[in-house]
């Protein structure tokens, strides 16, 4: 998440407001206030505002908000007479670049950390870690015009930042920090990304580094941005988020040409909604020229046509206008989200709880009767839990993650029983008798179903406790059951049985075997029973589960 | 104090058992009682509350022979043994064919019994029995030895004896016990259980019942329970259920198509990345009509809406992953019930690919509610959302804008709890028409959901969210059935 420091000083410059206002209402714009410091205050705004991420930027929506200044922000551009071209070899590595000039900026150290750190958060929330857009800022006049973006051999050589030394692209992917970090970008590639000037000095390798030859420093006065990736859509609105925002500060932008293309343009996207269409969706009784005003509030352009159609202008800046209820939404901050009357359609419905939710109750109810307390086990287990332990070969429908973030956490559970055993160890301290069970989900062949488990540890418990647990279960479920012979090796040969309905084999109960205890770290007898929960009467029919594998 | 009503038959024994004697061990007391010695410290220490005996309790140290003592005891030590198995002098050789030669030689040595020159072993004269031999003599006749017999240290230091303690009680009668005595006792026995021969006889009316004390607290139960954390997810589905919405359930695998791009997710979105999503092997096919999914995320489809742009990936969508959210459910649930007015709840089990931490896990129950229906909109979203938290006994409530990347408009709700403020719990907002549009739903969806963990902490005072799912037994039997808050 992004979180943007504002220093209040500059934020009251900036707005013309007090500090205690700013903290009150950012949050109603959508914010969450971080922490509150001596000079600034930590924000954080949400991923898909990245206009909001500079002072410049909150500022600019706060003096809408709170009525200081209305209305679409206007941003002139002037042409710089500036060049770029692009090199048709970049169009399978980084075919888009965005670019402009920034003159008159007035940089000290914070305004350069504050561009970086916006340039940062540009990188995370637009540029997805930098392979969709990534950010470079230049000294202009360090530099000569015309500037190529190239495909360049990766044998080429520069002083990246922050180095005193040439390296070559390669060398900088191995041993450049930035490099390291931003190498997955390119690797495959058997050319690279490069910005060079008329003579040949480079600018930048994108997505990776700039070179030290253009490094901003205070001394800078004006700027070269380029903004290269594989979108052309967020390559524009980082370029066009970075100008207004330093307009905003007091610079001035320039175009450059880019092929035939004259950028940028910061000019408004236009729209035509629907006023009835707003007000319904909200629930306001907004007349257009309710909706203009409040429009105006979130630094729109906006039009009653007199026919409740209503014409919006949005602002350069704003990504996150895809559709007209993106605008709707402006619509509702600008009024208030507290202010809304919060009601209860008229509709009236009739529930119905899901069938498995009524099974599981009625297992709660029988085995809390029985005296046994309920636990709630993970999903997520480990074949070392769940087969090994229990002597038992894993099922072939055993769902593994591909990618585990733990070794206790690699398979979804087939059986609840594992897991019981698991928490009869880390119980091992407390008094005995302890009867657990568990009611949940278990997934095998990828289809979701239920199925309840207990056990019971003390030193008298045997075969003749789960065969006796075993019938009241059924009895009270009302599943008739007949009783096998089990082979199941989490339990002692002789001291098993399977719970057979029909002729399928539902579940299996006895003695746990000792070498399971030993492996739960036990020292007393546990008789336990298992049961899937498909087989009591009433449980619905599993809905249609895609074939696996899908080829 | 004093009445004799108050005393057990088994008090009263005692008193007439000490009557005679005044003062006397348990041991012999619970020879005259005909009982054990451990009832007899019982019932005196009953009487001894009562000030009606006093009850001295003496510790002592004894030695009692080890396995290896018992094997000489009557023997005497191993260097007496082997001494007196030979005259005057025998040739080392043949000395050491004695089976304890290899104990006994060393000590014949340094007690100055014999010297051994040249191979021959000979005695001088000087075996009279030392401390030691008159203490293992004690322990091998009384089998015991105090410590006052000085050899027994030397006996403890071969590891020929052992050390125990014995506590020993003399059990006196008081004059309060005598004047309980002098005032005359009914020995007639208590009876603790009616038997039914007794009820139905009427034999009950006669009978002296042993007095229960109410002071005593009974020995601990602990009934069979549901999970407290069980017990919220019900309280839950029933503010649910009364709010009128249907409970709905489903897979816990789902493909990305429902769990993301149905949502319109964008694909290059960050929590579709394998850090963020537990990933599997399993491919599955997209639904029919899926085109229109896609062509939503590359340009808008036939709405207001520029799509992302991009092209869309079909591979991507088909691989499948453990639901992240609920919302794949319920979004497939209203694809499958398209007439208004659905209003539908589900509480399920989400995974993300989290580290397991007190405050982080990789898989926990999410609540979620939908609403499509006519008409419906923004306020009444926040109309549900003050009633269900109202339900949930959060009577303040408000709200925030939001952000959620399948809402518009969203809206974070926060709720104010006592001695935090205010918290926010759980998102939500209107389904964006890129949602609902492709799936042929043509009626705005409200919808909400929260980590139900949220409110466990808050509810049941939780530090650590994994004592949810690895409990600890005694937390379960101390968490009471009902907390009195409603």
């Amino acid at each position: 998440m992004a979180i943007i420091p504002l220093a209040y000083r500059y934020m009251e410059r900036l707005t013309g407001t007090d500090r205690q206002t700013l903290i009150e209402r950012i949050p109603m714009i959508g914010a969450d206030i971080e922490r509150i410091e001596e000079d600034h205050v930590d924000v954080e705004f949400f991923p898909d505002r990245p206009d909001l991420y500079s002072a410049e930027g909150v500022a600019r929506a706060m003096r809408g908000f709170l009525g200081i200044e209305e209305g679409l922000p206007i941003y002139t551009v002037h042409p710089s007479g500036i060049a770029f071209s692009i090199d048709p070899g970049l169009a399978d590595i980084r075919p888009y670049l965005g670019s402009a000039v920034i003159r008159n900026v007035d940089l000290d150290e914070e305004a350069i950390e504050s561009l970086m750190g916006l340039q940062e958060a540009l990188h995370w929330a637009v540029g997805r870690g930098r392979g969709k857009v990534a950010i470079g800022v230049h000294d202009l006049d360090t530099i000569t015009p015309p500037f190529h973006y190239m495909a360049s051999p990766r044998s080429r050589s520069f002083v990246p930042l922050d180095f005193d030394r040439d390296m070559t692209l390669d060398e900088i992917l191995t041993d450049h920090p930035k490099g390291r970090d931003y190498a997955h970008l390119v690797e495959r590639f058997s050319e690279f990304p490069l910005i060079v000037d008329a003579n040949d000095r480079v600018l930048s390798f994108p997505p990776i580094i700039n070179g030290e030859l253009t490094r901003v420093t205070t001394a800078t006065k004006n700027i070269l941005l380029d903004c290269t990736g594989t979108d052309k859509r967020a390559v524009m609105t980082a370029t066009n988020i970075i100008c207004t925002a330093l307009a905003e500060a007091g610079a001035s932008i320039e175009t450059v040409t880019i092929g035939d293309e004259v950028m940028p343009t910061l000019a408004p996207a236009e729209r035509c909604v629907s006023a009835k269409e707003c007000a319904s969706l909200l629930g306001l009784p907004l007349s257009p020229e309710d909706i203009a005003r409040l429009l105006e509030r979130m630094r729109f352009g906006a039009e009653p046509d007199g026919n409740s159609w209503i014409r919006v202008l949005v602002p350069c800046y704003r990504a996150d206008i895809l559709h007209d209820w993106d605008i709707f939404e402006d619509v509702a901050i600008a009024y208030g989200i507290e202010n809304f009357d919060a009601t209860l359609p008229a509709t009236s419905t009739v529930a119905e709880e899901h069938p498995t939710t009524a099974i599981a109750r009625a297992v709660r109810a029988v085995m809390v009767g029985l005296g046994y307390l309920e636990m709630i086990p993970f999903t997520l287990t480990s074949d070392r839990v769940l087969y090994e332990s229990m002597r038992r070969e894993p099922l072939p429908g055993t769902l593994r993650l591909l990618h585990p973030i733990s070794e206790d956490q690699t398979v979804v559970r087939t059986d609840l029983l594992a897991l019981l055993m698991e928490m009869l160890q880390a119980n091992k301290h407390r008094e005995l008798p302890q009867r657990l069970f568990a009611i949940g989900d278990v997934v095998e062949d990828c289809a979701t179903y239920q199925k309840m488990a207990a056990v019971s540890i003390h030193p008298t418990a045997d075969f003749s406790e789960a065969y006796a647990a075993v019938d009241v279960f059924c009895r009270e479920v009302s599943l008739s059951y007949a009783v096998t012979e089990s082979v199941d090796p989490a339990f002692i040969d002789g001291r098993r049985g399977d719970i057979v309905v029909g002729k399928r084999v539902v579940g299996v109960f006895g003695e746990i075997h000792p070498t399971v205890l030993n492996a739960f770290d036990l020292e007393h007898p546990v008789a336990a029973f298992a049961l899937d929960l498909r087989a009591v009467p009433g449980y619905p029919a599993l809905p249609d589960t895609p074939s696996p594998g899908g080829r | 104090m004093g009445c004799d009503m108050d005393l057990t038959l088994n008090e009263k024994r005692l008193l007439v058992a000490l009557e005679p004697v005044g003062s006397v061990d348990a041991a012999t007391l619970a020879d005259l009682m005909d009982t054990r010695q451990e009832a007899v410290i019982q019932y005196a220490n009953l009487a001894r509350e009562r000030r009606l005996v006093d009850v001295e309790k003496h510790v002592s140290r004894r030695y009692t022979l080890t396995e290896e003592g018992q094997t000489y005891a009557g023997r005497g030590l191993p260097e007496r043994q082997v001494l007196e198995s030979f005259d005057d002098e025998i040739p080392m050789r043949d000395l050491q064919a004695h089976p304890l030669a290899r104990i006994a030689i060393g000590w014949m040595r340094k007690k100055g019994w014999v010297v051994i020159k040249n191979g021959i072993v000979r005695k001088t004269g000087n075996a009279t029995p030392g401390p030691d031999e008159v203490a293992f003599a004690q322990a091998s006749e009384n089998g015991a030895v105090t410590g006052d017999e000085e050899g027994v240290f030397d006996l403890l230091r071969r590891g020929l004896v052992q050390e125990v303690e014995a506590v020993a009680y003399t059990v006196s009668i008081t004059p309060q016990g005598r004047e309980v005595l002098a005032r005359g006792l009914d020995l007639q026995a208590e009876v603790g259980t009616l038997t039914r021969d007794q009820i139905v006889s009427g034999a009950w009316r006669d009978l002296p019942l042993r007095r229960y004390d109410v002071t005593k607290v009974p020995k601990r139960a602990y009934p069979g329970k549901t999970h407290p954390y069980q017990r919220l997810l019900d309280e839950m589905r029933r503010v649910l259920l009364d709010m009128g919405f249907s409970e709905i359930a489903g897979g816990i695998v789902q493909s990305s198509f429902w769990n993301f791009d149905a949502l319109f997710q964008p694909q290059d979105h960050p929590a579709r990345e394998m850090q963020d999503t537990f990933f599997l092997g399993e491919r599955w096919p997209l639904p029919e009509g899926y085109e229109r999914v896609r062509d939503m995320h590359e340009h808008g489809g036939e709405t207001s809406s520029t799509g992302w742009g991009g092209a869309w990936n079909a591979a991507k969508a088909k691989q499948c992953v453990l639901r992240t959210h609920t919302t794949s459910l319920s979004i497939q649930h209203l694809v499958e019930h398209p007439d208004p007015p659905v209003k539908a709840f589900c509480i399920g089990r989400v995974y993300r690919r989290e580290a397991t931490d007190p405050t982080h896990l990789a898989e926990f129950e999410q609540l979620e509610g939908v609403v499509m229906d006519e008409g419906v909109n923004f306020a009444h979203l926040l109309g549900f959302l003050k009633e269900f938290y109202a339900k949930m006994g959060f009577e303040m409530v408000r709200f925030r804008p939001g952000y959620f990347p399948y809402t518009e408009p969203s809206v974070e709700p926060e709720v104010h709890v006592d001695g935090l403020g205010w918290v926010e719990l759980g998102g939500a907002g209107i389904f964006r028409q890129e949602v609902t549009a492709p799936l042929g739903i043509e009626h705005p969806v409200l919808a909400w959901g929260l980590g139900i963990s949220r409110v466990a902490m808050l509810r049941l005072g939780l530090r650590d969210l994994r004592h949810l799912y690895r409990s600890d037994v005694e937390w379960i039997r101390d968490t009471p059935t009902y907390s009195g808050r409603r």
